[in-house]
């Protein structure tokens, strides 16, 4: 159990900047998940808090201890590798034991915690097989093993799902979540996956280009993203982006988008007639209204899932919508439509992709 | 945009066309052949079916093979159960297993001057000592020589050419090179004279002309072996290395528990290698020593190839019945390197 701070933590591999100054503290106990793009730098600022490599400048405290350059044996951390790193030519047993021998435990403590953690991954059964014998769900839940046995301070996972298909991944994550509220440890876990960053994390952090982009709650993310990048990266189907032109902003936004004029009422966030800003509104926050809506559109596509449907719209001037409606729709493709944006759920994001203040 | 295009698709077009040319260039010959050979190829396939057409292309291989392989161990074996001097086995006499008695006739197998055929029997004395010594000298060197180049250090590349150029180099200039060094008058005696040393006439004591067999031997080959260590070593996931250092491993736990047991499937065929050209070692020790002093340094291809043509008896069937023993030695071998090798693949 342990608390993690970086300060202007920098990486650079050569000339190459992979990491530009990440601030960050992740509290006691706590699930932070780490979410971004393939190549944003979450590997990378894992493995500088595992250290497994070494901060070009910048700090890393762990417990208000510095470790900034302590190598990685001497963190106390456990790390469940992308992919797994089980030692081959070991049984089960011995893998999760392994680190337990390091330390010097005696066999009789070594063996009484690998048998717990076997008990609660359900790996009692498979403990003399050797990695090779087991299915790709089972050696996930070893490399947990290993990492639990040693009672780390914090627990690091670096995409431990990307390997797993769609139905195990969905349960392993659940699993996952209930060790954490089982171990209570603190819990580092990288994920490219927005959806196991919604589910499984206390707070997110948004990486993009080696950048923290916001941290927050999941549901802080999806209500109040601080900007487009984030607004896009979370949730599913992605936020629509629609280009508009600011009309006036006195005390009621008007706007041009696509070829109507819109209006919001809202406090003033001073911006100026003719400024270029950018409408996001969700999916789910838009309707079909049966009589006047804010825009003219047609139908495209619909995909129905049966428990929802997914519409695919286009209004003149402007890129496709995707809308989402509960249950079944009545709709058919080429069908004249108005659409509604839920006033509440608007976002707006000035020219830099900042977002302004929500009422 | 159109314009951009068209001025940079010849530029690239150009490059790729040289190397084209080059390389058509260099198979025109291979593909003129193979136009020569395609119209009686295609005949042949179509009288005997496509599925003979395989033996087909084995066949000049194998003819190769069995005619220099196969007919002469045949022959081989025809001389070992034969007698007399004359060379055409036809005229040979058959004496069956009375080459093997007299190469078996022995009051003790430990001591060599008990038995009829001592020369033999030293030889095979000296070639399991220089086996031994040699395999485990090699096996050990080559092993802390791959773990060292397999380390981030400067000039790796540079290391691990010298350490594989010997290999390179031909027996015969081996041992030329290194007589040349150790020899009464040379390079090492005139460093040690030259120290303030006395001279070592290396080769005049068994011990040292042993410990100089084997030396030369382990430096010509050691390269070879390295280089298999080392592509063990670094088919070694990375991860794992990680994974033992997040698990607080200790150095010298991690090349006990973790790099050594997953090098041991190329130690074994390093092992069983070494022990294969080991038993078959002739040329290098044979220029070094000429087998001596006496017969400290004698192997038993040397008393076969003596046995056999050297010397003034030429006895062909005593010789080959030598290389028929040798020859069962070094299957047995083979057998285990096979098996060996299967069980890295597992
Ligand atoms: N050892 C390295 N040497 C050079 N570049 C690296 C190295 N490790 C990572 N990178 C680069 O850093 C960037 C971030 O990598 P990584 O942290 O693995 O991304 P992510 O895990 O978010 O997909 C990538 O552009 C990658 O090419
Ligand atoms: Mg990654």
């Amino acid at each position: 159990m342990a608390e993690l701070k970086l300060t202007s933590a920098r990486k650079s591999f050569g000339s190459i900047d992979v990491l530009h100054g990440i601030d960050l503290a992740v509290r006691d106990g706590e699930f932070v998940v780490f979410v971004g793009p393939s190549g944003c730098g979450k590997s990378t600022l894992l493995r500088l808090i595992a250290g497994l490599e070494n901060v070009t400048s910048g700090e890393i405290h762990i417990d208000g201890e510095r470790v900034t350059h302590l190598p990685a044996s001497e963190r106390g951390l456990a790390m469940v590798f992308q992919s797994y790193a089980l030692y081959p030519h070991m049984s089960v047993r011995k893998n999760m034991g392994f680190a337990l021998e390091n330390m010097g435990l005696k066999p009789a403590e070594i063996e009484a915690r690998v048998a717990r953690a076997a008990a609660m991954l359900r790996l009692t059964d498979y403990l003399d097989r050797k990695p090779k014998a087991l299915s790709g769900g089972q050696r996930q839940r070893v490399a947990i093993g290993r990492a639990i046995v040693r009672d780390p301070k914090i627990f690091l996972f670096d995409e431990p799902l990307s390997n797993l298909d769609a139905e195990l991944r969905v349960a392993t994550r659940k699993e996952l979540a209930s060790l954490h509220a089982g171990l209570g440890g603190t819990m580092i876990y990288v994920t490219h996956d927005q959806v196991e960053a919604m589910t499984l994390a206390d707070r997110i952090v948004v990486l993009n280009a080696g950048r923290i982009e916001q941290v927050g709650t999941p549901l802080e993310l999806y209500n109040r993203p601080a900007n487009a990048f984030v607004a896009g990266f979370i949730g599913s189907p992605r936020m629509n982006f629609l280009p508009a032109v600011v009309v006036s902003d006195d005390g009621t936004l008007r706007l041009t988008v696509g070829e109507v004029e819109v209006a919001l009422p809202r406090p003033a966030s001073g911006l100026a007639a003719g400024a270029s800003v950018t409408l996001g509104i969700r999916p789910e926050h838009i309707e079909i209204a049966p009589g006047d809506g804010m825009l003219a559109a047609k139908i495209d596509l619909l995909e129905q899932l049966g428990g929802e449907t997914f519409v695919y719209a286009t209004a003149p001037g402007l890129p496709q919508i995707t809308l989402r409606q509960d249950g079944q729709s009545h709709f058919h493709r080429g069908d004249a439509v108005a659409i509604r944006f839920a006033p509440d759920h608007l976002h707006i994001f000035d020219a830099a992709g900042a977002a302004l203040a929500r009422p | 945009m159109s314009d951009t295009s068209s001025v940079s698709r010849p530029e690239r077009g150009r490059g790729i066309g040289t190397l084209a040319e080059l390389r058509s260039i260099v198979t025109l010959p291979v593909e003129l052949g193979m136009r020569l050979f395609d119209p009686p190829m295609r005949w042949v396939q179509r009288m005997i079916g496509a599925r003979r057409m395989a033996y087909v292309f084995l066949l000049p291989n194998f003819v190769f093979f069995g005619l220099f392989v196969f007919l002469p161990i045949g022959i081989n074996i025809v001389f070992s159960v034969t007698g007399g001097t004359a060379l055409f086995p036809s005229q040979r006499p058959y004496v069956g297993s009375d080459q093997f008695a007299y190469l078996f006739d022995c009051g003790s197998y430990l001591d060599p001057a008990t038995c009829r055929e001592d020369h033999f029997w030293r030889a095979v004395a000296n070639t399991v000592k220089f086996v031994v010594l040699q395999v485990t000298a090699m096996v050990l060197l080559s092993l802390v020589t791959a773990l060292v180049l397999n380390m981030r250090i400067r000039g790796r590349g540079f290391f691990r050419a010298v350490y594989f150029f010997p290999v390179l180099l031909s027996p015969v200039v081996v041992a030329l090179i290194w007589k040349w060094i150790l020899q009464r008058d040379g390079l090492l005696n005139a460093a040690i004279t030259t120290l303030g040393g006395q001279k070592i006439i290396f080769f005049v004591d068994p011990s040292w002309a042993m410990f100089w067999a084997v030396f030369v031997s382990v430096w010509a080959h050691m390269g070879f072996y390295t280089l298999i260590l080392l592509a063990g070593l670094q088919a070694i996931p990375a991860d794992l290395y990680e994974a033992a250092e997040m698990d607080a491993t200790p150095r010298w736990r991690v090349l006990t528990h973790i790099t050594l047991p997953l090098l041991w499937p190329n130690m074994i065929v390093v092992i069983v290698l070494a022990l294969i050209k080991g038993a078959q070692t002739f040329d290098e020790v044979f220029v070094l020593t000429g087998g001596g002093p006496g017969t400290a340094t004698l192997m038993v291809v040397q008393y076969i190839y003596e046995t056999g043509f050297s010397s003034q008896v030429q006895n062909f069937g005593l010789a080959a019945a030598a290389s028929v023993v040798l020859g069962i030695v070094l299957f047995v071998l083979t057998l285990l390197q096979f098996a060996a090798a299967r069980r890295k693949e597992i």
